[in-house]
């Protein structure tokens, strides 16, 4: 739906960097770049970005 | 005991503790975990029915996600925490009723369309309160849509809700002990140090030598390998752990600085065992 807040398994807050994830890489950068970049170690914390659809613009027309 | 800081920052911090016995050291790790105090928030209040704005523009308080999950979104977020200036509420001179030493009022007004952050949530009274991490998600608001809510934190500890656990990542390791027998030993020392994930060895003048000691996690991948390229079965490394020594790493989620949390773990775990220590001496 929406990014969560934390890393499910560690932890660590990682909702803020979602929004620059989706871009660098919208924009067509390799994944593993922007995660580095974004200083997320821990296999973790990437899957949580990688792995993530944001589904919420597609359920608001029907709210 | 002997200890030596490897790294330090606000969120971060490894140290060498040597000395010890384990059961030191996971005291330490349970409390940091479970009994460092952050502020986080525990009550929300939403708004119901329409919201006007100043021009008299009617939204309706509803969004994509249910209240509860915004929420408990809200609960997952860090707020800066200064241990000496807040208590807990049960022990707070107000009597649990909320002052400014065991409450932070946040209130929240947006007027979609937008993303809602946490940057949004304004806290009554004190701006040093602000939320750091100012781009988090919340939710997203169509036309119009509104969200008005008065959001309370207060102290806790980790034992009772995640979101009160001030350190997130904490752990500790036995400290490794290395020793390469036979210095003529290697017939392919590209492979020996290709064989370790953690890239602990080097290969200088031909031969293997140990490069980066802390980072081994005892795997014992080359081992492996070194029996395999000898062909005779007796491996030329010997990778052991030193029983004494433990390579020691927390992170906090941002709340309160790593060297905050330690000291009052620290002092955390010294109290505990000076409240024992009273109690087994009033046994007589």
């Amino acid at each position: 739906m929406i990014i969560p807040v934390r890393c499910f398994t560690c932890g660590r807050v990682i909702g803020h960097l979602y929004e620059e994830y989706a871009r660098r890489t919208e924009a067509g950068e390799s994944a593993e770049k922007v995660l580095d970049d974004l200083k997320l170690e821990r296999y973790c914390c990437r899957r949580m970005l990688i792995t993530h659809v944001e589904l919420i613009d597609e359920v608001m027309p029907f709210t | 005991m002997k200890l030596v800081v490897r790294e330090i920052t606000d969120t971060r911090c490894s140290f060498i503790v040597d000395g010890v016995k384990p059961d030191i050291v996971n005291a330490l790790r349970r409390t940091l975990i479970a009994d460092v105090p952050k502020m986080a928030i525990d009550e929300v209040e939403f708004h119901m029915g329409p919201i006007r704005d100043e021009e008299g523009n009617e939204y309706d308080s509803n969004s994509a996600l249910f209240d509860e999950m915004i929420a408990h979104r809200l609960g997952m977020v860090p707020i800066p925490t200064d241990l000496q200036h807040f208590t807990f509420r049960e022990q707070c001179e107000c009597n649990g009723a909320g002052c400014p030493h065991c409450t932070i009022i946040y209130v929240m007004n947006k007027k979609g369309p937008c993303t809602v952050y946490s940057g949004d949530l304004q806290p009554l009274g004190d701006i040093s309160l602000n939320i750091k991490e100012e781009l988090i998600p919340i939710v997203k608001l169509k036309e119009k849509q509104a969200l008005l809510i008065y959001a309370t934190a207060i102290l806790g500890r980790g034992k009772d809700h995640a979101k009160w656990q001030s350190v997130t990542i904490c752990g500790y390791k036995n400290f490794p002990k290395i020793t390469i027998k036979n210095d003529d030993c290697c017939f392919d020392p590209e492979d020996c140090v290709r064989s370790c994930p953690r890239k602990v060895f080097e290969v200088e003048k031909g031969k293997v030598i140990i490069k980066n000691l802390e980072n081994c996690d005892l795997c014992m991948n080359c081992l492996d390998h070194c029996e395999s390229s000898d062909g005779r079965g007796e491996p030329f490394i010997e990778v052991d752990e030193v029983t004494d020594k433990f390579i020691f790493t927390f992170e906090t989620d941002g709340s309160i600085t790593a060297k905050d949390a330690l000291i009052y773990a620290l002092k955390n775990l010294e109290d505990k065992y000076e409240e024992l220590r009273e109690q087994v001496s009033g046994l007589d």
